[in-house]
């Protein structure tokens, strides 16, 4: 197993950063390879330039994000960690998804022969998106929760037909608890767990 | 008189999402509304919230400080126009570090009692003039996230009297004709907004 986990968060004391400790060590007790791309730890850069907009539809125009593209394609298991902010990602994350996710890396263009995007990632076999929301539960269900939709549905789609795919969410996280915070971290070790599934 | 900011977000001079923003600004200053464009490449906009900003968003006294220019605009304005691309099923990241950083609360939301209350009623007119690569039946599978956010989110902290979703989708396959078509509803659109 091969994971590769996308972390964003701008405090490294944040309970973001507790979930991804979570995360980090349920994958490695089950002996998987791990990455971590700590977006706000490296200073990635999220703006997608005018030279990279240019250079969008050729694969080897990719040359900026050389790494992430590489361990995209090493992976088996595709985490990300982050807070919701406006009921989608944090820029940092978003501008990840727009840079890495390149024509010819996660999605394959339309041509002659097909009249629509095919997925480029179905190497991938899991997703796991974990996210903490200041919204309650049922406001972030009123809006759609479109952050959660832009990963298990957008960049979801470009996975492996029927990938298992896990997402926990911690909401009202502004009027949380030690205690809330506590089973939320259990209730993603326990997502983590149906994420592995059994391994060899 | 109406005042609208329009926030634009794209790389390159020559696409069709500035031929887009041409025809939102044109067409409104035609009508005699006062156009605050808000280039955000051009202006070299910094998407990403720090730790700082992040520790300080709720202090409603200083948490405009390091985007006050921008806030400044925002409160003048009463009309809020996005003319973006849809990248990935979400805004384009400087657009999207645009609303994580100047979205503040006390600016566009309050929160009472744990209650999100729309603080940007000051915007009557709201819209979002887009395009997406996927074909709108991909874009309902996927739950169209940018139409929700400015739908729902955006829309209840305004409460807008009028709002327009303006969106060509399937981008990469529409011809000349049909980008010409557009441009022409969204110029129409923008004269009865």
């Amino acid at each position: 197993m091969r994971a590769l986990v996308v972390y964003c968060h701008p405090s490294p004391h944040s309970f973001t950063a507790a979930v991804r400790d979570r995360v980090l060590a349920r994958l490695v007790s089950a002996g998987a390879e791990v990455r971590l791309h700590d977006l706000y730890g490296e200073g990635f850069d999220p703006v997608l330039t005018r030279v990279a907009w240019e250079g969008y539809l050729d694969p080897a125009q990719a040359a900026p994000v050389t790494r992430e593209v590489a361990d995209l394609r090493w992976c088996d298991t595709l985490i990300f960690v982050y807070p919701t902010w406006w009921y989608g990602l944090p820029a940092m994350l978003k501008g990840w998804l727009d840079r890495v996710m390149l024509p010819g890396v996660a999605f394959l263009m339309p041509d002659a022969r097909n009249r629509t995007i095919r997925p480029g990632l179905t190497h991938i076999t899991r997703l796991g998106v974990f996210t903490t929301c200041g919204a309650s539960r049922w406001l972030t269900w009123v809006v759609g929760a479109p952050g959660k939709r832009t990963l298990t549905r957008g960049a979801g789609f470009l996975l492996r037909p029927r990938h298992r795919r896990v997402f926990a969410a911690h909401y009202l996280m502004d009027s949380s608890t030690v205690e809330s915070r506590a089973a939320h971290l259990a209730r993603v070790e326990a997502k983590m767990d149906r994420l592995i599934g059994r391994v060899a | 008189m109406t005042r609208a900011l329009v926030l634009y977000a794209h790389p390159c001079a020559d696409s069709y999402a500035a031929a887009l923003r041409d025809a939102v600004t044109e067409t409104l200053a035609a009508r005699g509304w006062e156009v605050d464009l808000c280039d955000l490449y051009a202006e070299g906009f910094d998407p990403v919230l720090g730790d700082a900003e992040r520790r300080g968003y709720h202090d409603t006294a200083t948490n405009t400080a390091p985007v006050q220019r921008h806030v400044d605009r925002l409160r003048a304005a009463t009309a809020l126009i996005f003319v973006h691309p849809v990248w990935n099923f979400g805004f384009p990241a400087i657009l999207k570090g645009y609303t994580d950083r100047v979205f503040l609360p006390g600016v566009t939301f309050r929160l009472e009692d744990g209650r999100v209350r729309p603080a940007m009623t000051h915007i009557r007119r709201l819209a979002s003039v887009t395009t997406y690569g996927a074909s709108r039946m991909r874009a309902i599978l996927a739950g169209d996230p940018p139409r929700r956010v400015m739908g729902r989110a955006f829309w209840h902290a305004c409460r807008p009297d009028r709002f327009r979703y303006l969106a060509l989708y399937d981008m990469n396959r529409a011809d000349a004709a049909q980008r010409a078509k557009f441009v022409a509803h969204v110029k129409r659109q923008m004269e009865q907004f």
